[in-house]
C-alpha cells in the first residue's frame, strides 16, 4: 500500500486552476522530491497532502486513507516549513514538546522523545533557549526535530533550506539525507533547486504549470528525461538546445543544426526521426557529453568544428561556450583544456548520449 | 572645530530650541495646573499671587477625597474603563485575527466599514445610542457606558490588531495546525502570546479613550454612575469656580492615563505604522 496517493487531484483558486488532475503514489519510507520553477504548483501539492489547502477535485490518501476533508491535526504528519515557524515565545524543549503536549503524552514520554531527537540532531545543549538566541542552521534543525519527535506517518518539507547560505544548505542537505536514511519515514520535499532534487530523492516529481511532467529516479531525470523542461531544468549548466532539421544524408537522415552544420545520427536514433523527413526537432545534449576529437576518439562518434567562445574555469574542470550558428552550447571539460577564445576545435558527440525532443510539444524523441 | 561649533548652534536653533518650546506647550497646561492644585486656595486670586507656591501644600487633594464623591467617581471611572477593554478587546482580537488570516466575501467592505466608523464624529451617534440604551433600560449604568464606549474603541482597536496579527507569519498558525491545534487554538495558544504586547498597547489604548471620554458619560449617564470627567466639570458651579479642587481632580485624573500612556507609546506607534515598509 502506498503512504500517500494523490488520484487527479485539482486545485484552483476561484476561476485560476493551478493543480491540473495530478496523479501519484507515494511509497512507504520513500524520499520524493517536487522540484519546478516558481509557480509551478509544486508548494500548493504539498500543502493540500498538509491539509493546509482544500483540493478542488480528486481524493488524497495517507496509510490508504481518504484525507481531503480531515484537518491537518488528523492527518499525522509533520511539517519543516520554509521559514521554520519556531514558536518564538517557547524554548526549543517547548517547541518539540508542543505537538506531543496536544496529545496528551505523558510528560516523562515527552521528555524522553524531545531529548531523543535533539540528540539525534545534536541541539541537546539548545533546548532551554528561545529560537531568537539560534543561528539560521540551529533554527533549521529545530524545525526539523519538531518534525521527528512525533514520528508521523509523513515528513512534509518545504524548501527547507533556502534561507541558509551556501556552506551550511550543503552541510544540512547532507543530515537530511542521513537521517532519512536512519529514520526511513515517508518525506515529500518541495524545492526549486534541481540539485537538492538530484542528491535527496529517491524519486522526483517534476512539475510545470500545475502539471506532472515526470516522476522518476534521479538518473532517470537526467540521462532519460522524457520532456525538454525536464532536460533543461536539471543539469548545471542544464542540457544544450539546438534548433535542428531531420534532411536526407547519404543513404540516411541526418541533421542539420541551425542551418550550419550537419550531423548524422546513431542508429538507436533513426527510427524516432525515420519519418520525420523535413521537419524541425530540437536536438539537446548534456555539457559533459562533448569531448574534444582525439586519435582516441571513437571512429563512429560524430563531430562538429566549433569555434570557442569563452572560458569559465570551475577550478576541477573548465567550461568551453562554443558559438554553433545563432545558439550557444556549453561543454565541460578537464582542467587542462584551455583552447583560446576565437580558435576553431573539433568536438566529439557521444552518440548514445543525444536527445531528440519533438519541436511543438517537447516531448522526448528518444526509446529509452 | 569651527563646523561643529557652527552645526551645534544650528541644531540648537533648528532643533532643539523649536523642540523645546513645543514641548512647553503641550506639558505647559499640565503643569501650571499642578503647581495650582499645590497652592492654598486662599492665595490664588490675591493681590501678591506668584506662578509658583509660597507654600506647597496637599490640603486640596485632602479636601478632594474627604469632601466629595472623588474616589466612588474613580471607581466608576476604573469599572468603565475596564469593562470597555475586557469588551473591547474581545471583539477586536477576534475580528481582526479573521480579518487578517481569513479571505471571505465581504471583507473588504466590512474592514472599510470599520474605518468608516472611525471617522464618524461621535456626536452623530449620541441621540441614537440614548435612544437605544434607553429602550434597553441601560441609562446611566455601568454596561451602558461600555457600551457606548465601545462603539468608538472597537473599530480603531480592530485595525490596531490587524497590523499586529499580519506581522505574525501565517506559517505560525499552520504549524500550530500541523502540530495538532485546531485553527481557534492555533489563534489562542501560540499567536495571541506572540502578539501580546501588541494586545497590551491595544487594551492600554481603549482604556485610556474611555477613561478620557466625556460626552457619552454626561449624556448616556452622570447622576447613579459619575465617572471623573463629568465629576471634574461638576466642580464649575455657575457663580464659583472650585480651582483648588478642579486643579487637584485633574492631576489625579490624568495620572493613570499619563503612566499607561509612557508604557504603551512605542508600541502604539509601531502598532500604527507596522506594514507601511518592508521590514
Amino acid at each position: 500500500m502506498s503512504a500517500v496517493s494523490l488520484k487527479n487531484v485539482f486545485k484552483s483558486y476561484d476561476a485560476t486552476p493551478v493543480i491540473h488532475g495530478v496523479d501519484l503514489d507515494i511509497r512507504d519510507g520513500e524520499f520524493i522530491v517536487f522540484v519546478g520553477p516558481s509557480g509551478c504548483g509544486k508548494s500548493t501539492l504539498m500543502r493540500m497532502v498538509a491539509g493546509l489547502e482544500d483540493i478542488t477535485a480528486g481524493e488524497i490518501l495517507i496509510d490508504g486513507q481518504v484525507v481531503n476533508d480531515l484537518p491537518p491535526r488528523d492527518r499525522d504528519i509533520a511539517m519543516v516549513f520554509q521559514d521554520y515557524a519556531l514558536y518564538p515565545n517557547k524554548t526549543v524543549f517547548e517547541n518539540m514538546a508542543f505537538g506531543l503536549r496536544l496529545r496528551k503524552t505523558p510528560a516523562d514520554r515527552i521528555k524522553e522523545c524531545v531529548h531523543s531527537a535533539a540528540e539525534t540532531l545534536q541541539i541537546s545543549h539548545l533546548l532551554e533557549r528561545l529560537p531568537k538566541a539560534l543561528s539560521g542552521g540551529q533554527r533549521q534543525r529545530v524545525a526539523m526535530g519538531r518534525a521527528i519527535v512525533r514520528q508521523p506517518k509523513v515528513f512534509l518539507f518545504d524548501e527547507p533550506l533556502s534561507n541558509l547560505d551556501a556552506l551550511l544548505r550543503n552541510q544540512v542537505r547532507a543530515e537530511i539525507k542521513k537521517l532519512h536514511h536512519r529514520l526511513k519515514g515517508t518525506t515529500i520535499y518541495v524545492t526549486h533547486d534541481q540539485v537538492e532534487a538530484m542528491t535527496l530523492a529517491d524519486r522526483i516529481v517534476v512539475l510545470r504549470a500545475g502539471v506532472i511532467v515526470q516522476v522518476g529516479t534521479p538518473d532517470e531525470i537526467y540521462h532519460q528525461p522524457r520532456h525538454r523542461f525536464v532536460a533543461g531544468f536539471t543539469g548545471s549548466p542544464p542540457m544544450n538546445f539546438v534548433d535542428a532539421g531531420v534532411v536526407a544524408g547519404d543513404g540516411r537522415p541526418m541533421l542539420n543544426l541551425d542551418g550550419t552544420h550537419y550531423l548524422p545520427l546513431p542508429d538507436a536514433l533513426l527510427p524516432a526521426i525515420q519519418d520525420r523527413l523535413g521537419t524541425e526537432v530540437d536536438f539537446g545534449i548534456r555539457p559533459e557529453n562533448l569531448h574534444l576529437a582525439d586519435s582516441a576518439t571513437p571512429a563512429d562518434w560524430p563531430k562538429l568544428s566549433l569555434q570557442v567562445e569563452l572560458i569559465e574555469p570551475m577550478g576541477a574542470e573548465n567550461l568551453v561556450h562554443f558559438a554553433l550558428g545563432q545558439h550557444a552550447i556549453v561543454g565541460r571539460f578537464g582542467n587542462a583544456v584551455r583552447p583560446a577564445p576565437g580558435t576553431q576545435i573539433e568536438v566529439a558527440i557521444e552518440p548514445e548520449k543525444m536527445h531528440l525532443f519533438d519541436k511543438a510539444s517537447g516531448a522526448t524523441l528518444n526509446s529509452f | 572645530m569651527r563646523t561643529a561649533k557652527t552645526s551645534f548652534s544650528r541644531r540648537l536653533l533648528l532643533l532643539h530650541l523649536p523642540m523645546a518650546l513645543i514641548v512647553l506647550f503641550a506639558i505647559g497646561p499640565y503643569l501650571w495646573m499642578l503647581i495650582t492644585s499645590l497652592k492654598q486656595e486662599s492665595t490664588l486670586f490675591s493681590a501678591h499671587r506668584s506662578l509658583l507656591p509660597e507654600v506647597v501644600t496637599i490640603e486640596n487633594y485632602v479636601r478632594l477625597f474627604a469632601k466629595t464623591d472623588f474616589l466612588k467617581n474613580l471607581g466608576h471611572s476604573f469599572i468603565v474603563a475596564s469593562g470597555a477593554v475586557v469588551l473591547g478587546l474581545s471583539v477586536s482580537i477576534t475580528a481582526a485575527y479573521s480579518f487578517s488570516r481569513y479571505r471571505f466575501a465581504g471583507r473588504h467592505l466590512l474592514m472599510l466599514t470599520f474605518l468608516l466608523i472611525n471617522m464618524f464624529p461621535v456626536v452623530l451617534l449620541i441621540i441614537p445610542l440614548f435612544i437605544i440604551m434607553r429602550h434597553l433600560q441601560l441609562l446611566d449604568t455601568h454596561l451602558g457606558l461600555i457600551l457606548a464606549h465601545s462603539t468608538f474603541a472597537i473599530p480603531f482597536a480592530t485595525w490596531m490588531m490587524i497590523s499586529y496579527f499580519n506581522a505574525v507569519p501565517r506559517s505560525l498558525d499552520e504549524a500550530a495546525q500541523v502540530d495538532g491545534c485546531r485553527p481557534f487554538g492555533a489563534m489562542l495558544r501560540v499567536v495571541l502570546p506572540v502578539t501580546l504586547p501588541g494586545i497590551i498597547a491595544t487594551g492600554i489604548y481603549i482604556f485610556i479613550t474611555s477613561w478620557n471620554e466625556y460626552l457619552y458619560a454626561s449624556v448616556l449617564a452622570g447622576q447613579d454612575v459619575r465617572v471623573l470627567t463629568v465629576a471634574i466639570q461638576t466642580l464649575i458651579g455657575e457663580y464659583e469656580i472650585a480651582w483648588g479642587l478642579l486643579t487637584g481632580g485633574g492631576v489625579v485624573g490624568a495620572l493613570p492615563v499619563t503612566v499607561l500612556f509612557m508604557f504603551i507609546q512605542r508600541r502604539l506607534i509601531a502598532g500604527m505604522t507596522q506594514g507601511a515598509v518592508k521590514g
